[in-house]
Parts: C-alpha cells; structure tokens; sequence
C-alpha cells in the first residue's frame, strides 16, 4: 500500500528524511514514534505530499509520488489526514466540515453528502453535534469531527499526526476509541503518537525514527519490552518515566 | 444668512451633479479595483516568485507616488505610447490602478493571516488550490479584509477629488468652478466638504461596525 525506497529529504542543510525504507500493508496499522524533530511527522507528510521529497521512491496505493505529474488531488482524496492542531474550518459546522470534500472533490449529492456526514459523525460519536461550530466543541470533540472529515471520503489509508498531543488528558481516550475501533475494521493506518497503550493495542508495527533515520522497526510488545537499539531504549525509558 | 441660502439654492443642483459625477468615476472605479485588487492580492500569495515580486514592485510604485503624478501620466504620458483617454475614462482608470494597489495588500494581507494549518486540511482533504482557496480561505480571510477594505474606499472617494485636475467635472473642479464666480469661497469649501463627508460617514460608520464585529469574534474564537 505504501513503499518508501530510500527516500531522503532536506530542509536546507538539514537532512530531516535519511534513507527511508518501509512497506506498510493493506489494513496494517504502523505507529511511529520518536523524539521531537526526529522526522516522524515529515515522513508521514510525505504521504500524502503535504511534503514533498528530494531523492528516492515513494508508492502510494500503486501511484509513484516521486513522478511529479502525479494527480495530487486524486491521491490526497483517498487519503485521509488528521492534524495535532486539528484544523478544523472555523467557519463550518461540524457537518459542513465533513461534507466539504465529499461535495466538492467526490462530486456527490447534497443530500446524499448530509446523510454520509450524519452517519460518519455518528460514528465517531457525535451525531448530536452537527450543528456546532468547531468554536462550541471541546478539543477531543474536534479532533473527533476531523476523524470523520477523513472517514467522510472512504479513504484507503489514515493518516494520524499526533492526534493526541493537543489535547487535555481527560479527552486522550474519547480520541484513542475511535481509532481503536477503526483499526479493528482493517484500516490502513499510519499514526505518529506517544501513545504505548494504543500502540500495544492496536499497533502491528512500531517504527522508532531518531534524526531523520528509521532506525528500529519491530513487533508492539517487542519493541517497548527489548528494544534493540541503545537510542530507542533511551527513548522508551523517557516516555515511561513521563 | 438670508443670502446664504438663497446662494446655496442657486448653486447646488450644480454641487449636486458634481456629486453625481463623483459617485460615478469612485463607483465605478470601486468595482474595477475590487475585482482587480482581489485578484492580484490572491496572486501576491501564489508560489510563483515571479508573480509576486512583480506584483510587490506594482504595488509600491503606486503605494510610493503621488496620486496627481499618477493622474498626469494616464492622461498626458499613456497618449504617447497610443493610449489616448477622454477625461472620465483617464480618471476611472488612475483610480483604479491605485485603488488596486491597496486593495491588493488588504486581500493579500487576509489571506496571509489564515493559518496554514487551513491550507494543509484542504488540500489533504483533494481540493484543488482554486477549491481551497475559495471554500476555506476566503470565507475565513473575509473578516480580516473587510474593515480596510470599506476604508480603502473611503481613501479613494476622497483622492477622486485629485481627477479635477484633468477636467472631469466632479464635485471639487464644480468647486473651483464656483468659486472664483462668487465672493463666498469659504462657504463653497464647506459644501464641497460636507457632500464629501456625506457619502464617506455612511462607509466609516460600516468600517467601524465590521472591526467591531471581527473583535467580537475573535474574542468568541
């Protein structure tokens, strides 16, 4: 579903992508994590090409995002993307959110686009909540709503970029629900979190980058109990004592 | 007093066609700047260097030199290069320019303030730029654009008093006009400056109920 090849990336001098290897399957769901500007986010970004990359190959569900006359907006519409900061439109409701996409990119009927936005914001448990602006809902609730902006295009992958970071402790959990269970339905996933309870769950893969290298992938459980590498244990340790 | 009046009755259907012909060349000119304002503010924030130092450079030359001069060179330089204007287009057409100009920094400046995390949710989401812009940021920019915007109108209904200087007859040349055929040039001044004021106040007053609102929003956010 998603091959990086030797993908490098450059900001300026600074080598934020260093030969990046990974194959993530249909329906797996790989958490990446690492310390702060170890490149995680950048990777995941380039998925869906909000970033772009100098050097390598990237496949996206067979299309090759290295080629540049790729077809962004087919591509990123299969795509779905959730954001640490959520960014929700602010002057939307929490249904016009959702259906903004699959109105105007999948082209669908109005009222067809409410009764699929009804029925995604159902599924992430705020179906009483159409109606709000993004202003009236609390930080899990939007997080929540852009889960469902993304689900609203029947996207072939997630992508997760802290989802969690942003918010208060008490509404982690309302958010971490909702992709537990769309892991479980077989969604293909690629989440960037701290969060070891969910990678544990849910996690087929974990991925620890470090400076822009990939430098240990492995099993959940194997990963966090016997970590193979002296930076990922030195990692874990920080995260645990947190 | 008495004389007063009776001077002002004889003299105001001309003010009064003056203001006609000023609420023309500022109407019109407030359209072709609107539109032209916004595309080129919406262009200043494209990717294209090219474009937007261009349009940088547009922007403070006509930011950077006085109306009048820019008045003089529609109107007596573009002849020249085989553009040959009557009054009234030469004078829609200086005001516009500049007009644009400022319209342009407004818009850009709009847009620039919307956070990018906007732009980034958009585009995930498959909107085109054109959707994303006009869906998302717009919407969003409008708030901040609409204040200055009305103000930059009320800048440009005043500077149309500069087109008199190439005989379009609006309500300051119906000034001058009058006031070297009557004794009561103090008096020909204020009129002129009342039915200034008189179609200004209306956009100030707007200007200042939409910043009132924006605050008020912004507090709400």
């Amino acid at each position: 579903m998603i091959v990086f090849k030797n993908v490098h990336k450059w900001f300026g001098k600074l080598h934020v992508l260093n030969d990046i290897n990974l194959h993530v399957r249909s329906g797996e769901v790989v958490v990446i994590c690492g310390p702060s500007g170890s490149g995680k986010s950048t990777l995941i970004r380039c998925i869906n090409r909000l970033e772009k990359f100098q050097q390598g190959e990237l496949y996206v569900d067979g299309q090759a995002l290295h080629d540049h006359s790729i077809n962004l907006t087919k591509l990123r519409a299969d795509i779905g993307f959730v954001f640490q900061q959520f960014h929700l439109y602010p002057h939307m409701t929490a249904l016009q959110n959702v259906t903004l996409a699959p109105v105007n990119v999948r082209k669908i009927d109005k009222k067809e686009a409410v009764a699929l936005g009804r029925e995604k914001l159902a599924r992430v448990g705020l179906a009483d909540k159409a109606e709000a602006y993004p202003a009236q809902l609390s930080g899990g609730q939007q997080q929540r709503v852009a889960i469902a902006r993304g689900l609203a295009m029947n996207p072939k992958i997630m992508l997760f970029d802290e989802p969690t970071s942003a918010l208060d402790p008490e509404m982690i959990g309302e958010v971490l629900d909702v992709m537990v269970q769309l892991a479980g339905e077989g969604m293909t996933m690629c989440v960037v979190t701290h969060e070891m309870g969910f990678a544990r769950q849910v996690a087929h893969r974990v991925i620890f980058m470090d400076a822009g290298q990939l430098v240990e992938k492995g099993a959940p459980d194997e990963f966090f109990d016997h970590p193979k590498t002296d930076r990922a244990a030195q990692f874990i340790s920080k995260i645990l004592t947190h | 007093m008495a004389f007063y009046a009776s001077r002002i009755i004889q003299i105001l259907p001309y003010f009064l066609k003056g203001l006609l012909m000023t609420i023309e060349v500022s109407g019109i000119s407030l359209i072709l700047s609107t539109v032209l304002g916004f595309v080129l503010g919406i262009l200043r924030t494209a990717d294209s260097k090219l474009i937007t130092r261009s349009i940088g450079v547009y922007v403070d030359v006509m930011r950077g030199t006085p109306f009048v001069v820019q008045v003089f060179i529609v109107f007596f330089i573009l002849p020249s290069w085989g553009l040959q204007l009557e009054p009234l287009p030469a004078a829609i057409l200086a005001l516009t320019a500049m007009t644009a100009a400022f319209i342009c920094e407004v818009v850009s400046g709009g847009i620039k303030a919307v956070p990018k995390g906007q732009w980034e949710a958009a585009a995930a989401s498959g909107l085109t730029r054109m959707q994303q812009l006009r869906l998302v940021i717009l919407p969003q920019s409008m708030q901040t654009i609409l204040p200055p915007l009305v103000g930059q109108y009320v800048l440009m209904i005043k500077d149309s008093s500069v087109v008199s200087v190439i005989g379009v007859t609006e309500l300051t040349r119906v000034g001058w006009q009058t006031v070297v055929r009557i004794p009561e040039g103090l008096m020909v001044f204020t009129l002129v400056g009342i039915l200034y004021f008189v179609i200004c106040y209306p956009l100030i007053r707007l200007s200042n109920y939409l910043e009132h609102r924006l605050s008020l929003q912004t507090v709400k956010l």
